[in-house]
């Protein structure tokens, strides 16, 4: 397990109140309670550092693994541009 | 119990500085949604907003009153002055003594908050304006129109986030019904257009980057419009025995609470609230023929009124016309209702049906006639105002013609 992909279960875990053991990456985003949802963003950027894109046609998130992919790709474009 | 005529209409807002202005701009589709200018667009992520531009105070206000009066004190007295001279009404006579007012507004003087916050926790000042407080609070605007015009009949604010406004009006109509009140000046007033309102607004996810396109296919989310809409309210028979305009009859009211979530709407708490306006109002499905929708734009909020007018009306949704003006003056909050009761007493006035701007393609899950972007020529004898606000309280007005 990487580090974001650690710090993104445990964001998901503590804003849902279930267990990090009980998140798996093939959740999909969908079935997350939306105002959770709204949490969980907030605090990854909080995290992060980042903006995660809202009307991004290419930005596609259905699963967490999605998620953790986005924001590895957000991280990256961030410091290319630093 | 009395019947209500509404006798006069003031309004400001992102697409005009007056009622007939603001009527002007909506029947012509004319949104007043443009980026934002109030706070620093490159601090948001969502930067539009309908704003209400060219405005100075001092063409209002003298300098040594506007240290009083926060912006939505100030968009209430404007709207306040032009209803009440549109009505013709003089309350010095004993008439300030019968009057209520009831103003509503969402979260009042937040721009005086914002600011002050900014320099204490910002800026490290160690004391803040001593005229902070009776500037910011929401009750302000209601205050400073009842010393404005001597009105010393029962008066306060009402508060409900974005049905707040059709809260006062409503239950200004039930004083004058009931007889606590001969006439009433209602309405409401929101001014967020801040940084630290707008930044909250992004978090929530439901704020359009491009434009506000409610019941369309690829709409994004609502746009916050600022702005104030006052009324006169008086009774039916004394608004005929002086000869007033009598723009509408305010004719039902129905308030509902989901008591269910602070965000998503109901179906069920929307649908109470038009059946019981219908009822109030003693108006049948077929008598009505226009719905000012509440219409946001968010994902949640379209097909949710959808479905309840659907529930509500039967077979005669699919012959009313159901517009959202918010494409246009934005979403006014505790302001909108009273942002969307003038063209709802406007379109039964002159027969024309404002449209719904910025529509792209219908969306299945909001079929009903929205008239999209182009206003409609057509008798409106009956119309209602919904207002489905953020934690379920739900307010919608209803009116007819006094003809």
């Amino acid at each position: 397990m990487t580090d974001i992909e650690g710090k993104i279960i445990s964001i998901v875990a503590k804003e849902t109140r279930r267990g990090s053991e009980e998140i798996s990456l093939d959740l999909k985003v969908e079935d997350i309670e939306s105002l959770d949802l709204v949490q969980i963003i907030f605090a990854i950027e909080d995290e992060f550092q980042i903006y995660v894109p809202q009307d991004d046609e290419g930005f596609k998130l259905e699963t967490l693994r999605d998620v953790v992919e986005g924001v590895q790709s957000l991280i990256a474009q961030k410091q290319a541009s630093a | 119990m009395h019947r209500v005529a509404i006798t006069g209409l003031g309004c400001i807002s992102a697409v005009g500085h007056t009622a007939p202005e603001h009527w002007e701009a909506l029947k012509n589709g004319r949104s007043g949604i443009q980026e934002v200018t109030l706070v620093p667009p490159e601090q948001l992520n969502a930067r539009v907003a309908a704003e209400v531009k060219n405005y100075d105070p001092a063409d209002h206000f003298e300098t040594k009153r506007l240290s009083l009066l926060d912006r939505f004190t100030q968009f209430s007295l404007v709207a306040a002055r032009e209803a009440i001279a549109d009505a013709g009404l003089d309350f010095s006579a004993g008439l300030g003594a019968e009057t209520a007012v009831l103003l509503a507004t969402g979260i009042g003087g937040i721009t005086t908050l914002d600011n002050s916050f900014a320099r204490l926790y910002g800026e490290g000042h160690p004391r803040v304006h001593p005229l902070t407080v009776p500037k910011l609070m929401v009750s302000a605007a209601a205050s400073h129109i009842t010393m404005e015009f001597g009105i010393t009949g029962p008066s306060f604010a009402v508060s409900s986030a974005c049905s707040s406004a059709n809260h006062a009006i409503g239950e200004g109509m039930w004083m004058i019904r009931t007889g606590r009140a001969r006439a009433a000046v209602v309405g409401g007033a929101e001014t967020c257009v801040t940084l630290g309102t707008l930044k909250g607004w992004e978090s929530l996810r439901v704020m359009a980057t491009d434009t506000c396109r409610p019941f369309s296919r690829g709409r994004r989310g609502m746009v916050i419009g600022e702005g104030a809409g006052l009324f006169v309210l008086e009774r039916m028979d004394d608004a005929r025995a002086r000869g007033a305009t009598i723009y509408a009859e305010l004719a039902g009211y129905g308030l509902t609470a989901d008591a269910g979530d602070i965000v998503f709407p109901s179906e069920e708490g929307a649908a109470g609230a038009l059946a019981m306006a219908l009822q109030d109002g003693g108006l049948a499905p077929e008598d009505v023929d226009y719905i000012n929708a509440h219409g946001t734009g968010t994902t949640a909020n379209d097909v949710t009124e959808t479905r309840a007018i659907r529930r509500v009306f039967g077979e005669r949704a699919d012959r009313l016309m159901v517009s959202s003006t918010k494409s246009m003056h934005g979403h006014g909050l505790g302001a909108a209702g009273a942002l969307e009761l003038v063209p709802t007493i406007m379109a039964i006035r002159d027969g024309v049906v404002p449209p719904t701007a910025n529509f792209v393609e219908a969306d299945p899950e909001c079929d009903l006639d929205v008239v999209p972007n182009q206003a409609r020529d057509v008798p409106v004898r009956a119309a209602l105002s919904d207002s489905f606000a953020f934690g379920g309280l739900n307010a919608v007005i209803a009116v007819r013609s006094a003809d």
